[in-house]
């Protein structure tokens, strides 16, 4: 049976959460910095009740954006270094495909952690209860997103600093904060925010094919 | 038999350096080549654009397809294994062979038969456990997994004890037998190549 | 018709070669340099000292000769860049990589130049040195779109895979500045109830349009001014070991 795309899609899957699942700290770490994160602002601000509220819907939104770019920093270093990436591009398939899937894999992994993180901070920071189900469905919009962002700057900064992928990557994802904020401040208001969710919809449907794609070329620049 | 490959022309400059120049070479069935050169010389440089990995700047290669005509594009399953091994640490080393790309179809007896064939004994234990010499057994098991029609091997016997390199030698040739050639790199000539390329004189 | 068509198909072919590029640009560069300067200075002089003054903001308004061009020099600036990004990626070719790399630091400072401007207007007419305006908050994102830019391109040693990398960086920015615009309009109307924008332009009488036109050429010349001359500094420092560059230096010696 000849490698078919399909197959090898599934094959990364399972490879990629196998190993995710034996490193704890790959699922760990982002929830814990996201909790980190957010513990900084009463402490630096203000503890008060009404203050809090207020800031909430933008202060989960910045966290989830470090934690998300953090998280993916590594998706492409260890397959680079132990020879496993090489295979996607020397196969007639389409790479960027399997780009795809490691993306897809790596979201898994880290953005369920950042969901509950992020069910954990509204207590915390006193988000109104009705808006718990639009922030969830706006922060998995926007971590996908951003894992797809974050895996262009992972591969044009491969092998250097993580600040490095952080200024590539930080100034593109702008309208995915503004969009998830701006969901959450709405529902909190009882307003619709549908189209704040329909529009970062959009973005991902663009987003994945072209990203992956300029992903693959990115990738490849590591080999010359 | 027409050759399987054919390489004419080919130049690569790497960072202002010419590395090499009009390298003409063919790869027949059966028979296997050594790229020679010593460190810097582009001895993976030239592998990758064989594969693919890099872009070819100047020269042409010709693959063989089923028809027996030539393309620019490969329809033949390779294999290809870089200087790092390709090996997850964090998988045993039935779980290495079944889930690497170049395993589709594989039944789980050619998994466990080519690990046994490699003498790696605990199929189950994770590849972080084993030596270096034990890592590149496993990654040699894969391939025994599918008839390839070219083997493009990095360095294969670095790094190796005498028993680990024949069993290597005795594998080549018996894929040889079947039709295979290999491609490897090296830093010295080996026995079981017919003919080399050596990237120092190819300036 | 052809022949001119395939005139231009040639001279695109020639400027790929860094030395002919050379030698065709100090043919042209005394030209350049004599254009910029008559129509930049021109601009700004009758801009800045001989338009009229307008009616509600008095002479402040005046930095408009500045802020404007900078703004536009800007964003065609990152415009011109991903054209080249995309040439580079498509085609290989190296002279177009060398374009944007060159191009970089040029669009960054008429984008820093478009913020201290702007910022420097809204002191009088607002009283503070800094608001989250619309225009002057995607200014600044676009201001850190360049940098990150030009921040990749250094860290990269080999320079050709680095335009490379900056070729894929600016194709992207491309995809995302409108999307970045559209939303920080849409984000300000929602917070600043009033709908008069710091930077807006008075609505201005011919008299006022005619020297912003002209400067606005002249800002473009004095980009290709300082293209040119980036661009050539670059091609020396990258084929610096080649024959063709102290044959270059030494018959300039003269």
């Amino acid at each position: 049976m000849k490698s078919n795309i399909y197959n090898w899609f599934f094959l990364i899957l399972r490879r990629d959460l196998l190993i995710a699942s034996r490193r704890s700290s790959t699922y760990i770490t982002p929830l814990i910095f996201f909790l980190i994160v957010i513990s900084f602002f009463p402490i630096a601000l203000s503890p008060d009740q009404e203050f809090l509220r207020s800031l909430a819907p933008g202060v989960i939104w910045i966290a989830a954006l470090l934690s998300s770019l953090l998280a993916i920093e590594t998706i492409f270093s260890e397959d680079f270094r132990d020879g496993t990436l090489d295979e996607f591009f020397i196969s007639n398939d389409p790479s960027f495909v399997l780009v795809f899937a490691k993306v897809l894999c790596h979201w898994l992994v880290t953005g369920f952690p950042i969901l509950i993180a992020s069910i954990i901070s509204s207590l915390i920071l006193y988000l109104p209860f009705n808006s718990l189900m639009p922030m969830i469905c706006s922060l998995i919009l926007g971590t996908f997103f951003m894992s797809l962002l974050g895996a262009i700057g992972a591969a044009l900064s491969l092998g250097k600093s993580a600040i490095l992928s952080a200024i590539i990557v930080l100034p593109f994802s702008i309208p995915t904060l503004l969009m998830g904020t701006a969901a959450v401040a709405s529902a909190i208001d009882y307003q619709d925010y549908s189209g704040f969710l329909l529009i970062m919809g959009a973005m991902l449907a663009i987003g994945i094919p072209g990203l992956c794609l300029l992903t693959v070329e990115a990738i490849l620049l590591n080999y010359e | 038999m027409l050759p399987k490959l054919k390489v004419s022309n080919l130049s690569c400059t790497r960072a202002g350096n010419l590395l090499f120049n009009n390298l003409n070479f063919e790869v027949n069935a059966g028979q296997n080549i050594e790229i020679i050169g010593s460190n810097g010389s582009g001895k993976t440089t030239l592998l990758r654009i064989l594969l693919g990995l890099i872009h070819i700047g100047k020269g042409d290669m010709e693959w063989l397809d089923n028809k027996d005509n030539y393309n620019q594009f490969r329809d033949m399953e390779c294999f290809y294994q870089g200087h790092s091994l390709g090996i997850k640490n964090l998988l045993s080393a039935e779980e290495n062979l079944r889930l690497s790309s170049f395993s589709f179809g594989v039944s789980e007896e050619k998994i466990h038969s080519s690990l046994d064939r490699v003498g790696i004994e605990r199929h189950s234990a994770l590849a972080s456990e084993l030596s270096v010499g034990q890592k590149k057994r496993i990654s040699i098991a894969r391939w025994l997994l599918k008839d390839f029609g070219i083997y493009f091997i990095d360095e294969p016997f670095s790094a190796l004890d005498d028993e680990a390199s024949n069993l290597i030698e005795e594998i080549i040739e018996e894929l040889n037998k079947k039709g295979a050639s290999f491609v490897i790199t090296g830093h010295r000539p080996s026995n079981v190549v017919s003919s080399q390329i050596n990237l120092d004189h190819e300036v | 018709m052809n022949k001119m068509w395939n005139y231009i198909k040639d001279w695109f072919i020639e400027m790929g070669s860094p030395p002919l590029f050379f030698k065709w640009s100090s043919k042209v560069l005394p030209w350049l340099i004599f254009t910029t300067i008559i129509i930049f200075a021109l601009g700004l002089t009758w801009g800045l000292f001989y338009s009229p003054t307008d009616y509600k903001q008095g002479d402040v308004y005046r930095i408009i000769y500045i802020h404007v061009p900078s703004a536009i020099l800007g964003q065609s600036i990152f415009m011109f860049m991903a054209v080249c990004g995309f040439i580079t990626m498509v085609w290989r070719v190296k002279i177009s990589g060398m374009l944007l790399k060159a191009a970089a630091p040029i669009g960054a400072s008429f984008t820093l130049l478009a913020l201290l401007t702007g910022s420097i207007w809204g002191k009088p007419t607002w009283g503070t040195w800094w608001v989250w305006d619309a225009r002057l908050t995607s200014t600044l994102i676009l201001f850190f779109i360049y940098a990150a830019i030009i921040g990749l391109h250094s860290s990269i040693d080999d320079k050709s895979k680095a335009d490379r990398a900056i070729s894929i960086l600016s194709i992207v920015g491309i995809a995302i500045i409108p999307i970045i615009k559209k939303s920080v309009d849409w984000w300000q109307t929602l917070h600043q109830p009033s709908t008069f924008s710091l930077t807006s332009a008075p609505s201005m009488t011919p008299d006022m349009y005619q020297p912003l036109l002209v400067c606005v050429l002249g800002f473009y010349l004095m980009f290709a001014l300082l293209l040119t001359m980036n661009l050539r500094a670059e091609v020396i420092v990258r084929e610096k070991n080649k024959s063709w560059v102290s044959k270059q230096y030494l018959s300039e010696d003269k």
